[in-house]
């Protein structure tokens, strides 16, 4: 695509080395569903959507998470190359496993099963779609695994077989439709126990599972529909601690335009022009640190270590965590992916990175202004507020001082506590330690070897499926509310104690 | 048999129903979690993968209600019972798993050590009855 553009600029100079053929080795993986067109029979409109929404919500991510490119999807089935043998089963692993739970609630002939087929070849990728020998025998063992299976060629089974600890059963070499040579065929068993069972009583395994799934299956059946219509009443229930009488309380969440001396010519901005707010938006209460040097980290934890200099520049922090009004105004907007139920003075929860990021992007565009996520060595800066020591007030652990897991004395404290509830730190800022743990820009590092010092994000090298939560929650105790404390968390899942609290550059 | 089958099937609906109305989500009856890999009393020198093992349910992300599906988490030394009116806890001791994942990378200092594995619901409540492993003690070189 690349060389294509540079002809049309300058001509066909002849300084591009043109990609003539490109192939590469690649983990090709590929999955069919098992009586599709039987399924379709049966229920065609719901068949369709059901898988487009596997593929959408299971196929697609997995694919993702482990690093591989879906190359197409055709009615019943995908297709996808990885670069790591080790990544692609474990993907195909995945999708088995997801679908046992999907399938779960719904009735045997409505089953959507996937066989899966791995293999180590060599391809030629052109025009968005994959060609070669390896690609049909990928094909060829998906055609010959039994539902629910994954079968791998013994190219993938020499590099993955003393890194996944699976059960791998060796089904002989195959002759298989087309290929000249015999492919080696194995069976991968996530469980490796299975394969014992498998072989020794499978006619009593069989009646007691087909028992089993028949109460199972309809029991889970009625319990899923009762559930679904459940939770379609209820909405979102997000912090479960919080007291029901709350909970069920779903808020309005107006936006209220008192104190907004610097509220900014919203309308200039046209990605709202289609969505008017009828009222300016509050933007969260910010404060303004100067920039300076500070001693990042701490020896109190091997991930905290080395402790190492960081120069950070003068920027601005949230004085909260964003509540539960700021985050509903952005739902308000279409723009937030969800109403969160409760006090509306309340630090938001059940937040994962993405969430805080929509969040940010929203309040940025509305606003004109570089609203983000702070930081990790920005955070722990403000949260320090010039302090070296263990807690922004000394060494010595204090009482009533953060909002952590048997840290306020005052007994039955409702949970999280309203913002500001707490003594500020010297720059003013509260809860920069217990309350609810704060998602920020960095992937995580298991420690600090290579860290930037210049107060940026560390996203390089890291592993960006996790990101960093600093602050530690009501739920930790004092250690996990220290300055310093850090940890992490899948970014696309939500857990009910996480919040976030916002960042501006100047 | 016929009748008792039905008998058997309308009160597991039952139970099923009453279970979902009060705390936890129902576990399959004969679900069961185990670690694949290490076993109890496995010596291990450095980090190591550890494997979940899970029978009779199904692995699948965090916020997704399907019957008979969870998500893994992997407790390290922990001695507090498990609270099942509670989310699993979050923190250095409570790993989770709630990308679907059925195997970690695993990094502990050098001495002996507790694991154990509690399947989460949607919302990283344990099931009712909890789905829990056997709790084993390896030791790190």
């Amino acid at each position: 695509m690349r060389g294509e553009i540079r002809h049309i600029h300058s001509g066909n100079d002849g300084d591009t080395p043109h990609e003539a053929t490109p192939r590469r080795l690649a983990a090709i993986i590929a999955g069919d569903i098992s009586g599709y067109s039987r399924l379709m029979q049966i229920d065609e409109e719901g068949t369709y959507a059901r898988v487009k929404r596997i593929e959408r919500d299971l196929v697609e991510p997995t694919i993702a998470e482990h690093h591989g490119r879906l190359i197409k999807t055709t009615g019943d089935g995908f297709l996808a190359i990885f670069d790591s043998p080790v990544e692609a089963v474990r993907c195909g692993i995945v999708i088995q496993q997801s679908m046992v739970g999907r399938n779960a609630s719904l009735p045997r002939q409505h089953w959507i099963v996937y066989r899966i087929g791995v293999n180590l070849g060599d391809v030629i990728i052109e025009d968005g779609d994959i060609y070669g020998d390896g690609v049909n025998v990928a094909a060829r063992l998906e055609g010959i695994a039994q539902p629910g299976q994954i079968y791998i060629s013994g190219g993938i089974y020499e590099q993955v077989k003393h890194k996944l600890v699976c059960g791998y059963q060796s089904l002989g070499d195959r002759q298989v439709k087309n290929i000249t040579d015999p492919v080696r065929v194995y069976r991968v068993l996530p469980d490796p126990s299975a394969l014992m069972e498998g072989r020794i009583r499978p006619v009593i395994a069989l009646l007691i599972a087909g028992t089993v799934c028949l109460l199972a299956v309809a029991g889970g059946a009625f319990w899923y529909l009762w559930i679904r219509s459940d939770s379609h009443m209820a909405g979102r229930t997000p912090a479960p601690v919080s007291a029901p009488a709350e909970v069920a309380k779903v808020t309005p969440a107006p936006v209220v335009p008192q104190a907004a001396p610097k509220t900014p010519a919203t309308t200039a901005t046209p990605a709202i022009k289609q969505q008017p707010s009828p009222q300016p938006i509050r933007e969260p209460e910010m404060i303004s640190l100067p920039g300076g040097n500070f001693a990042m980290g701490s020896n109190d934890d091997i991930s905290e270590k080395p402790v190492h200099q960081v120069a950070i520049k003068p920027f601005s922090i949230g004085k909260h965590p964003v509540t539960i009004r700021e985050w509903n105004a952005c739902a308000d907007a279409k723009a937030c992916g969800f109403t969160a139920a409760g006090k509306e003075d309340a630090p938001v929860t059940d937040i994962n990175w993405n969430d805080a990021k929509q969040f940010v992007t929203w309040l940025a565009q509305v606003t004109g202004k570089k609203y983000r996520l702070p930081t990790e060595a920005e955070w722990e800066y403000a949260a320090r507020g010039g302090t070296q020591t263990k807690y922004w007030w000394g060494d010595q652990f204090q009482s009533d001082m953060v909002n952590c897991k048997n840290c306020i004395a005052a007994a039955a404290v409702e949970q999280p506590m309203k913002i500001g509830s707490l003594k500020a730190n010297p720059f003013g800022l509260h809860d920069m330690g217990g309350g609810v743990d704060q998602w920020v820009e960095d992937c995580w590092h298991k420690n600090y070897q290579g860290a930037p010092s210049d107060g940026s994000a560390w996203v390089a090298d890291g592993d960006c499926s996790s990101r960093v939560i600093r602050s530690g929650s009501w739920r930790n105790d004092a250690r996990s509310a220290r300055p310093a404390s850090r940890d992490r968390y899948d970014a696309v899942v939500r857990y009910p104690t996480h919040g976030f609290r916002i960042a501006l550059s100047p | 048999m016929e009748i008792i089958k039905v008998i058997a099937l309308s009160a597991t609906l039952s139970l099923l129903s009453f279970a979902a109305h009060a705390q936890g989500t129902p576990a399959a009856k004969d679900a069961y979690l185990y670690f694949v890999w290490p076993q109890d009393g496995t010596v291990i020198k450095g980090a190591f993968w550890a494997r979940f093992g899970l029978r009779n349910m199904g692995v699948t992300h965090a916020g997704d209600n399907f019957a008979n599906a969870g998500h893994h988490h992997l407790l390290i030394d922990v001695n507090d019972p498990l609270d099942p009116k509670e989310p699993i806890p979050q923190d250095k001791s409570h790993l989770h798993f709630g990308a679907g994942q059925t195997e970690a990378r695993i990094e502990l200092p050098p001495g002996k050590h507790t694991l154990q594995l509690v399947l989460g619901d949607a919302k990283h409540y344990p099931f009712d009855p909890p789905v829990v492993s056997k709790k084993i003690t390896v030791t790190i070189k």
